[in-house]
């Protein structure tokens, strides 16, 4: 028993010697600026921006794994590729110690409930007698409720929610959803390849994407192009006819937007071309919710032109605006992503402040012309199937939208909530 | 015929105790007090066979502890008490509670999520012991206060006095034989090399387990008062496990031991599968 014994110590450590070689094995224990361990930064080189920099936040923190080992199967169990999908936002980005209590702000906000867009279509389509009716697109995605409004909305609206996992579907539409990242993400550059910081060691140096509270426009416009148009008419582009005219210079007069939509340049808002993205304006609770579970767009919106115009400093709601500086009797706003103060006009003393204009919304005069799309019309192909987006299966039936024509004129103006506003079709 | 204790894992135990303290001394080189968590990570990323000798040293403790338990349970059957005069028979009870707490402040020094929650509920649980709590907390852990600086101590030095003490005296180190420290090797170098031994890095995490031995303490104490849950419960089992010694007792400390035993084995049970 002792000579089987022997030999088998005597194999063990001849496979100890050859595990301890194969190895790998990191020069140093990497900590972080708080002294938490994260080895992950033996391999990894990639820069996430200043806010979450390499060496402040760990990669564990926001992608899971395990931190403490270099053995590349055991550090990336458990790990997720987008921790700020609403799935794990709790565990990643709403940690106790980074942004405690914004996902669930965020999951109530309509940007992921779509409870405006929802209610409003079972509304119209009779499938629901109320239109504050309590519905969202985690509620869809869980229970697998359908219906025909919602078939339209699973198959053709279901792509602009923070609820989606972002890549996760096919062309234009990978950039779109993956909860805060759907916002805050811009993208980064990849970092100077490093030579592995120990024999056998590998690296890895792709780009990461940077994460930003300066949020573009373009990654607003990414969903706030339909409709109303309002992100695409934001930077002065106008949707136009479906075949690219008119024809200059033997091509396409037109730029394509990413899902194919030709667009032409038209004249930008004013904000646009002082250097103002959509982020100026609609503050945090309008955008990544209050904690109120709102049912419609209008409800949740809070600035108005008077908050900075008027230099009021603050949105109906009483949300204060800290970029809004007044200096000597003058307004003046610091864009949040260029940090340049911007005069602001106060309105217009006669125009603005006469007693027959005092029912007008400012934009009824200073939105002179908006998108309009007319003759929307739907159809269902019940012999063909598509993609349906919140649970990624085909399902039978295929919509289809047409339209008759698109025009870009003075908008009609119509009473809503006892003033003379913007009515857009769309 | 009459059950005597088993010598082959008697002497297993035994070896599965030295083997813990040689792979503990040499973790001790690489391993700082003022840097535990690091110097931890430390030895199982960047010091060469750092990885297999703290594996080594962790399933080696487990089989000291399943082994310690095993043989007091033997040595009950057997009636070993009634062949050990009253004080001989404390100092051996004593060992079950001693090479607990030896074990226990293993995870406490390891720093990481599971030895600090660890540590920091001894340290209270201590402070309700009256009068001496004060001083055992001081002896034994003031983790908020000085780190693992005191539990090491206890650690290092304890696990070698007792492996002197009852190697002297209890087993007769001197007649040691080769095959059951040889086993002992091979059985925990085998799952030392195939089987990781994860820290628990800290987190915002809901619910930390403790070692294995300790989670009925964790469950009894979402249940009942601390002084109740974390000093009289587990004091019970090496109480009655002396008071077995006692002939008038005997069947009453065996019936208690048992259910104390089956007791805490369910808290334990009820905790891990929280």
């Amino acid at each position: 028993m002792r000579r089987t014994l022997l030999l088998f110590c005597l194999l063990l450590l001849l496979v100890l010697l050859w595990r301890e070689h194969s190895r790998t094995r990191a020069p140093r224990v990497y900590t972080l600026t708080s002294g938490r361990v994260d080895m992950c930064l033996a391999c990894h080189k990639e820069t996430p921006g200043k806010a979450h920099a390499r060496g402040v936040v760990g990669c564990a923190d926001c992608h899971g794994g395990d931190p403490l080992t270099v053995e590349k199967a055991r550090a990336h169990r458990g790990m997720v590729k987008n921790p700020a999908d609403l799935r794990y936002a709790d565990r990643s980005c709403g940690r106790p110690e980074c942004h405690p209590g914004y996902p669930e702000r965020v999951k109530k906000s309509l940007m992921a409930t779509n409870r405006g867009i929802i209610t409003t279509l079972r509304y119209y389509w009779g499938e629901t007698p109320d239109f504050r009716e309590k519905i969202s697109v985690e509620e869809l995605i869980k229970t697998g409720k359908d219906s025909p409004a919602l078939d339209y909305f699973r198959k053709l609206c279901g792509t602009c929610h923070l609820w989606l996992p972002r890549g996760k579907l096919p062309g234009f539409l990978r950039e779109k959803g993956g909860g805060c990242a759907a916002c805050h993400l811009v993208p980064g550059k990849k970092p100077k390849a490093e030579k592995p910081s120990f024999p056998g060691l590998p690296v890895s140096a792709k780009a990461h994407p940077i994460l930003t509270r300066k949020i573009p426009v373009r990654n607003c416009a990414r969903c706030h192009n339909r409709s109303g148009r309002i992100a695409l008419t934001y930077q002065g582009l106008y949707e136009d006819e479906q075949y690219g005219t008119p024809i200059r210079d033997g091509t396409f007069g037109a730029e394509e937007l990413p899902d194919g939509r030709f667009v032409e340049r038209i004249p930008p808002d004013v904000h646009f071309k002082a250097g103002m993205s959509c982020v100026d304006c609609h503050v945090q609770n309008e955008t990544m919710g209050d904690g109120k579970a709102y049912a419609h767009l209008e409800e949740s919106l809070e600035i108005t032109c008077e908050a900075c115009h008027e230099g009021l400093g603050r949105t109906k709601k009483g949300t204060p605006l800290p970029n809004l500086i007044v200096k000597n009797g003058k307004i003046f706003w610091q864009a949040k992503l260029t940090g340049k103060l911007l005069a602001v006009k106060r309105p217009d003393p006669v125009a603005c402040r006469h007693p027959v204009h005092r029912r007008l919304a400012c934009w009824a005069c200073h939105d002179r012309r908006v998108p309009q799309c007319f003759g929307c019309h739907v159809r269902r192909n019940a012999g063909e199937k598509q993609l349906d987006k919140l649970s990624f299966r085909e399902t039978p039936g295929l919509w289809e939208e047409f339209r008759s024509y698109m025009r870009l004129e003075s908008p009609t103006l119509g009473f809503y909530r006892r003033r003379v506003t913007v009515l857009v079709p769309g | 015929m009459k059950y005597r204790v088993n010598p082959f894992l008697s002497w297993a135990l035994s070896s599965a105790f030295l083997l813990a303290v040689i792979s503990g001394i040499l973790l001790a080189y690489p391993f700082h007090e003022k840097a535990p968590f690091v110097s931890t990570v430390g030895i199982d990323t960047v010091v060469p066979y750092g990885w297999f000798l703290r594996r080594l040293h962790y399933f080696s403790s487990w089989a000291t502890l399943i082994l310690l338990l095993w043989h007091a349970g033997e040595a009950l059957w057997a009636r070993a008490e009634e062949r050990r005069r009253p004080l001989p028979w404390l100092a051996l009870s004593l060992s079950l509670p001693l090479i607990f707490l030896a074990a226990f402040t293993g995870y406490v020094i390891r720093w990481d999520e599971t030895g600090k929650l660890a540590g920091f509920i001894a340290e209270s649980l201590s402070l309700k012991l009256p009068v001496i709590g004060p001083y055992l907390n001081a002896l034994l852990f003031t983790v908020r206060e000085g780190g693992i600086h005191r539990p090491y101590l206890f650690h290092f030095w304890a696990s070698l006095v007792l492996l002197g003490l009852y190697g002297i005296w209890h087993f007769r180190a001197r007649r040691w034989p080769a095959e059951p420290f040889l086993l002992v090797f091979a059985v925990c170098g085998a799952l030392a090399l195939f089987l990781p031994v994860g820290l628990h890095a800290p987190g915002p995490h809901l619910l930390v387990k403790g070692p294995w031995f300790f989670v009925g303490v964790q469950e009894a104490l979402r249940h009942a008062p601390p002084f109740l849950a974390g000093i009289l419960l587990p004091s019970l089992g090496p109480t009655f496990y002396f008071l077995v010694r006692v002939p008038s007792l005997r069947r009453l400390s065996l019936f208690g031991l048992i259910l104390w035993s089956a007791g805490y084995g369910m808290l334990t049970l009820w905790g891990l599968l929280r």
